[in-house]
């Protein structure tokens, strides 16, 4: 994917595409399209329930927003940098997808 | 019928003949050989297993003998069929027992998924199952055999068996792989052990097994709720310390030490998920086996 991902509306996998557990904040994920599980950490974690949960595509913005607490603090520091990095890696790993 | 209560000459028989169908936890195998120290490691550690009739169902047909070959004459191997292929390269005839014990892990885990089955030792105290995964190496086998033989039941050394429906560890009791060094600190730890003559230059060194106590092997019907999962760590003089792991990190390893947990899609993740969040989760190094133990009744205690 080329383009920014600033620049995209995402949206997660259908919610029955994956199974997910969260103990401590963690998530581990797995991927029913792919068979394959991972270990996401807690801000990734949450990014992708945000979209998950979500009734239609986000924004970054969008998905800034609807997060909670330090989370959206932090995001709000590094600007949309640690937020383009983690919707990148769930495209590569089939989590989430631009609009 | 047990092993025990046979006589040397029907087990040889049995071995020779038709087979000897044994029972283990919920596996019964009927194993063919012909060779003296396959029925010598069968008599010492399993005599307390039970022994099935003739007609009996068995869910692997296995057999160690000597190649076809030349090598029957120079430099005897052996190598172990199962159901008439021979899935491993023949190894040196001294190690006919454990390439009997490695060979009988290979059919559990290869072929019973109706279990998600992690590698991992396991024992139980109290109805509650502590999970021991770990690389070789790790001395997992080593703290496994310390715990049974300080009243910690033996529900497996090397294949932990979860049942899908239940959750409940499926006890698989058999004889305890013990290598190298651990070999003697078994038998300083435990003397009243049972363990047959190291076979040396194996592919992991000297290789010893200890026998699984009678009781785990009477009580292999009682399946147990897991509680701890515990990944050991043996540090030559290290002390014996405890320290959580997050329950995610602890999901991760147990789905990378799982034999099928791909086989069983979402169910296994389901399944390894519920198990994980049943357990307290921890990295442990040790460097002393007494220490160890005390520290495992004394978790049993305060849980």
């Amino acid at each position: 994917m080329s383009v920014s991902s600033s620049a995209l509306r995402w949206r997660g996998v259908p919610r029955d595409a994956i199974a997910w557990r969260t103990w401590e904040g963690e998530v581990v994920v797995r991927n029913e399209r792919t068979g394959s599980t991972h270990l996401l950490a807690p801000h990734a974690g949450r990014i992708l329930l945000t979209l998950i949960e979500a009734d239609a595509a986000l924004g970054l913005t969008e998905i800034a927003a609807r997060l909670e607490g330090d989370l959206a603090g932090r995001l709000a520091e590094q600007q949309s940098a640690a937020l383009d990095e983690v919707l990148s890696e769930f495209e590569r790993l089939g989590l989430a997808e631009p609009a | 019928m047990i092993v025990g209560e046979l006589a040397r000459a029907d087990l040889t028989a049995r071995l020779t003949g038709d087979g000897l169908r044994l029972r283990t936890g919920p596996v019964v195998t009927r194993i063919r050989s012909r060779l003296s120290s396959v029925a010598e490691g069968i008599a010492l550690h399993y005599a307390d297993y039970g022994v099935e009739e003739a007609e009996a169902f068995a869910d692997f047909h296995v057999r160690i003998a000597p190649p076809r070959s030349i090598r029957r004459w120079f430099k005897p191997q052996v190598r172990f069929d199962f159901d008439g292929a021979s899935p491993f390269h023949p190894l040196p005839a001294d190690q006919a027992f454990p390439m009997l014990e490695w060979g009988l892990n290979w059919c559990v885990s290869a072929h019973c998924h109706q279990y998600l089955i992690v590698h991992a030792a396991s024992v139980e105290k109290g109805q509650r199952a502590l999970l021991l995964p770990g690389a070789p190496g790790s001395g997992k086998s080593t703290l496994c055999a310390g715990l049974v033989s300080r009243g910690w039941r033996l529900l497996s050394d090397e294949l932990t068996l979860i049942d899908l429906a239940t959750g409940k560890i499926v006890p698989l009791p058999r004889p305890i792989s013990l290598k190298n060094a651990s070999i003697d600190a078994i038998r300083v730890f435990a003397a009243n052990a049972t363990l047959n003559p190291p076979v040396h230059d194996t592919a992991k060194g000297s290789v010893a097994h200890m026998k699984a106590p009678t009781d785990s092997v009477l009580r292999a019907s009682e399946t147990a709720r897991p509680r701890w999962i515990v990944l050991p760590r043996f540090r030559v003089g290290a002390p014996a310390r405890l320290e959580p792991l997050p329950r995610a990190h602890a999901f991760m390893y147990l789905a990378e030490h799982a034999f099928n947990y791909d086989v069983h899609g979402r169910r296994g993740f389901e399944c390894l998920a519920d198990t994980v969040s049943a357990c307290d989760c921890f990295e442990f190094e040790y460097g002393a086996l007494g220490e160890a133990v005390t520290l495992f009744d004394a978790l049993t205690r305060a849980a």
